[in-house]
């Protein structure tokens, strides 16, 4: 049988918080790096929180993705900005289109959709000017069940009093300018359907409506303040307040550039995106909570060491554990990023960021702030520190 | 603290052998779980829509038009009223979705007109000063009317897309305004929102007396005025007691007609006259409701608009003495005998009923016309070759991280301190399956992600521990010492890691919709049962080895 082995077996004596300046300004430039990346250039907000639609296609028969071309149809559709990325091979694309707006483009959209899934002579105009009405037009009179077929092959549901009365062949739909925006959803993923789907399959489908967007976005920033708030109010009950500053601005520090990463990369930033930066706070606190445990326990031992010796002490207790715990986690991510597949893909890329950022600021962020907010007397009394020393 | 009590033992093994056990359906290959007996097998964890394919719409329904239309309505009737009740009005309108105002030519009249109104609707909350009187529904009774329309939505939208009875919709409300529709399994969604748009038929027939009162559940001959439709009850029975038939019609594709299914599987049936007297179209409203004297029986009570009204008074006129059938979907729902001409635009169906049967008639006669636009506000459609990738990603994920970690353990704390650790890992996997098949918890793709997180964090308490022990052996202690003390101080820092993490997972739990609560699911669920097995579970391990071996060094 095999021997275990340790890391550092040698004995620990590293000076960790001699390079706590250094590492300040390390961090405080790339938190305003990231911070100005932030504000600046933008987070790459998914649909999830701007709304939109996402499609993904594979072309058919596994041929090779065309994305000039499929660039150049859907965004011939009039359904406003189109981005296209290959998403895990060659043959699968991932269409993402803005949301809708609900404008004339639209309902000319609504007019062609008509037109290729029912008969040729069918008319869709906007009503009045500041509503949302739509005015279809049959080619031939309908009676109620008739329109109500009719216009569900264009996403549009109705209620039977929305419907003239009797045969006609024309009938006005009552919708605010909001409704019709949601609608248009509907009419732009059926359009890109009619579009393109000669050549692709059509494997899955998402759209985020304008209103849905919009309340997810709140729901998602306080999602992350609730979440920090609860964790930092969890460390403040269990030790003294200067920890729960230091876990704190180090859970931040985590969060923050985690942000700065996702918008570096241009990663997607949906909701799963979302849930690794909310893991990441509460993760952040697992390696700096097992450091304070060990500082605290520290401090009863060692009444009279100083406040750096004593951090650099319980310090090089822990870093083994520390190393060992970040590195159990950061390998099953990597297996994320390797295998997880595109979906994950910027999920695990977040997380993995944040298991090594997270390790990085328990040391020289969370620690280093004890020092700041004089958690101790640094420097004891000569006396004291003679007995610090025979004791140490 | 190694020195386990017996009965400790026992509740910590029967505790991993149920998990085990809950867990095994979700392991085993299909042929083996059809050799299981059913309520074994049938314990697993549902896939989430976007590992298993399908569809998921959010709905929006428009309850301000609707709110506005009731008012509306409102409205007419105060007008009417004032005019009987000789109070002078000089306008009536409405606000809408909110109130509606109702301006007095004297204010002296204010009281009269209010008392007036109070009869009208008793549920209404006036306010105003001087001349004017805002009508709106109080806070109750408009959150009555929401979720009176959502609820019938829910019930009408369950009938048209699950017609058949095979596809498992769910179909949940969501806050005040919104449906939560999701179906498994299909990928044309075109069908799904036709069938959205599709009105049940519902259609009042005379029932043809003549020939019923021959006595004949299936006549042989019928005059060509009549055919036979059969009765919502017969068909009941009929599933009941001949269920492959029921199927047959189900699947039967061109539909069977009501005629055809008399003939060949004679359920209990009625003859109907082919003339439609009125159609569901015409019908505004139906409740159940009391009779005001006579005991307060359940009834049913139903509103047409004016055309409605006008062919149905004329019909019943000419008719009493007779019955007339009420047919949905080829069903008869009720055949009521008219008592007198019902003139009014409204009228009721008495009977013998319970009150749950009054709600379900006035449900059924409601289900021809959804009571609300609904808007899609949310969809999303899973192919299930990508749900099929997805799982394919997804487990290769989760078993490459498993083993690696798995490796990094027996690696760095041996074959033996590290195989404990790797045991309780798995453990832990168990436990987190079992716990969702209880909980009946959705696995989705982000659910398999924050399984791969647990893994890797599950063996953090080990780590703890493991390092904490050296520590003491390091000290000097013996091995036995060692291992307990490591336990005991290592436990604050577990808890506060395990806590922290877990505060992050259940606040995202309550704000995920879909995916993400899979994740926050496993996630949350692996915290909890690691703090059992990494902990709890190992200990047990590690006494029991420790008894057994009694090491003088440990190998750790």
């Amino acid at each position: 049988m095999w021997k275990p082995v340790h890391l550092f077996a040698f004995k620990k004596k590293f000076d960790f918080l001699r390079w706590r300046k250094p590492a300040l300004i390390l961090s405080t430039l790339i938190n305003v790096v990231a911070i100005l990346a932030v504000v600046f250039v933008g987070l790459n907000f998914g649909i999830d929180f701007k709304g939109g639609i996402a499609l993904q296609v594979r072309a058919k028969q596994g041929a090779a993705a065309q994305l000039d071309a499929l660039r150049a149809t859907v965004g011939g559709l009039g359904v406003g900005e189109v981005s296209l990325q290959e998403f895990g091979e060659a043959s699968t694309v991932l269409i993402r289109i803005q949301r809708q707006e609900g404008n004339a483009q639209c309902v000319a959209g609504a007019q062609r959709v008509m037109q290729k899934r029912s008969s040729a002579g069918w008319q869709v105009k906007p009503g009045a000017a500041g509503t949302g009405d739509v005015e279809f037009t049959a080619p031939q009179a309908l009676d109620g069940a008739g329109w109500r077929d009719a216009v569900s092959r264009v996403g549009l549901t109705i209620v039977e009093r929305q419907l003239p009365r009797g045969t006609t062949a024309t009938a006005k739909v009552d919708m605010s300018p909001e409704q019709r925006a949601e609608w248009c959803q509907q009419v732009a993923i059926k359009a890109v359907e009619d579009a393109i789907g000669a050549n692709y399959d059509i494997r899955g489908t998402e759209s985020v409506g304008p209103k849905i967007g919009d309340e997810l976005m709140m729901s998602g920033i306080w999602a992350v303040l609730a979440t920090m708030a609860a964790i930092v109010v969890y460390v403040w009950f269990r030790y003294e307040w200067q920890f729960g500053v230091g876990a704190l601005v180090a859970m931040l520090h985590d969060v923050i550039t985690t942000l700065g990463v996702f918008v570096l990369l241009q990663l997607d930033f949906s909701l799963t995106a979302l849930a690794a930066v909310l893991t990441i706070a509460g993760y952040s606190i697992n390696d700096t909570v097992v450091i304070f445990d060990r500082v605290r326990e520290n401090m009863r031992r060692y009444k009279k060491l100083g406040l750096i010796d004593l951090l650099n002490l319980s310090l090089n207790e822990t870093l083994s554990r520390t190393l060992m715990t970040s590195g159990t986690v950061f390998v099953a991510v990597l297996a994320l990023v390797v295998f997880g597949g595109p979906v994950l893909y910027s999920f695990s890329i977040g997380m993995l960021w944040g298991v090594i950022v997270g390790t990085y600021s328990s040391v020289w962020i969370a620690c280093a702030a004890l020092v700041y907010l004089n958690l101790r007397p640094d420097q004891l009394r000569p006396a004291d520190e003679e007995a610090a020393k025979a004791k140490a | 603290m190694l020195n386990l009590p017996r009965w400790q033992t026992i509740v910590i093994i029967a505790i991993t052998v149920l998990s085990g056990l809950f867990a095994l359906p979700n392991l085993l290959p299909s042929n083996v779980l059809d050799a299981l007996p059913h309520w074994y097998s049938q314990n697993r964890i549902n896939l989430g829509l976007d590992l298993r394919g399908g569809a998921h719409f959010l709905l929006e329904a428009d309850l301000r038009s609707v709110l506005t239309e009731r008012l509306t309505n409102l409205s007419d009737s105060v007008r009417a009223d004032m005019r009987k009740q000789q109070v002078g009005i000089k306008d009536v309108t409405v606000e809408p979705g909110r109130a509606v105002i109702v301006t007095l030519r004297d204010e002296a009249q204010r009281t009269k007109a209010i008392e007036a109104i109070r009869a009208l609707d008793p549920t209404l909350a006036v306010s105003g000063s001087g001349d004017t009187i805002r009508l709106a529904y109080s806070e109750q009774e408009l959150f009555r009317r929401k979720k009176e329309v959502i609820d019938q939505s829910i019930e009408i939208l369950r009938r048209r897309v699950d017609e058949t009875g095979t596809l498992e919709p769910t179909l949940v409300r969501q806050g005040d305004e919104r449906i939560l529709l999701q179906v498994p399994g299909i990928k044309d969604t075109t069908d799904l929102k036709r069938k959205i748009n599709q009105t049940a038929k519902l259609t009042f027939h005379l029932v043809n007396e003549d020939v019923a009162a021959a006595g004949a559940n299936i006549p042989a001959t019928l005059p060509p005025t009549t055919f036979l439709v059969p009765t919502r009850e017969g068909m009941q029975e009929l599933r009941r007691t001949n269920p492959k038939a029921w199927e047959d019609i189900q699947a039967a594709n061109p539909r069977m007609s009501p005629e055809q299914i008399c003939r060949r599987y004679q359920p209990q049936c009625l003859p109907v006259l082919k003339r439609v007297v009125v159609g569901g179209e015409d019908l505004d409203d139906s409740k159940a409701t009391f009779e005001q004297q006579q005991g307060g029986r359940p009834i049913i009570s139903f509103t047409f608009n004016s055309a409605g009204g006008r062919a149905f008074c004329a019909a019943t006129r000419a008719n009493i003495g007779k019955r007339l059938a009420i047919q949905l979907d080829g069903e008869i729902i009720s055949a009521p005998v008219v008592q007198s001409a019902i003139c009014g635009g409204s009228g009721i169906i008495t009977g013998s009923f319970t009150t749950q049967q009054t709600q379900e008639q006035a449900l059924l006669l409601r289900s021809g016309a959804l009571p609300a636009t609904l808007t899609i506000i949310q969809e999303s459609t899973v192919g299930a070759d990508l749900g099929a990738d997805a799982i394919q990603a997804g487990t290769v994920a989760a078993l490459v991280g498993t083993v690696l970690v798995a490796i990094v353990m027996f690696v760095a704390y041996g074959p033996v301190f590290g195989g404990f650790a790797n045991l309780a890992m798995l453990v832990n996997l168990l436990m987190v399956f079992a716990g969702m098949s209880i909980l009946g918890a959705s696995l989705t793709l982000p659910g398999m992600a924050g399984l791969v997180l647990t893994v890797g964090m599950a063996v953090d308490s080990n780590v703890l521990i493991y390092e904490r022990v050296r520590e003491e052996k390091a000290l000097g202690r013996s091995a036995f010492s060692s291992i307990a003390t490591g336990y005991e101080r290592a436990m604050s820092a577990i808890i506060d890691a395990n806590l922290t993490t877990l505060i992050a997972a259940v606040l995202l739990f309550g704000f995920g919709s879909g995916p993400i609560r899979g994740f926050a699911t496993t996630l949350s669920l692996g915290l909890l049962t690691s703090m059992f097995s990494s902990t709890i579970f190992t200990r047990m391990l590690l006494a029991v080895w420790v008894r057994w071996r009694r090491p003088t060094e440990l190998v750790i």
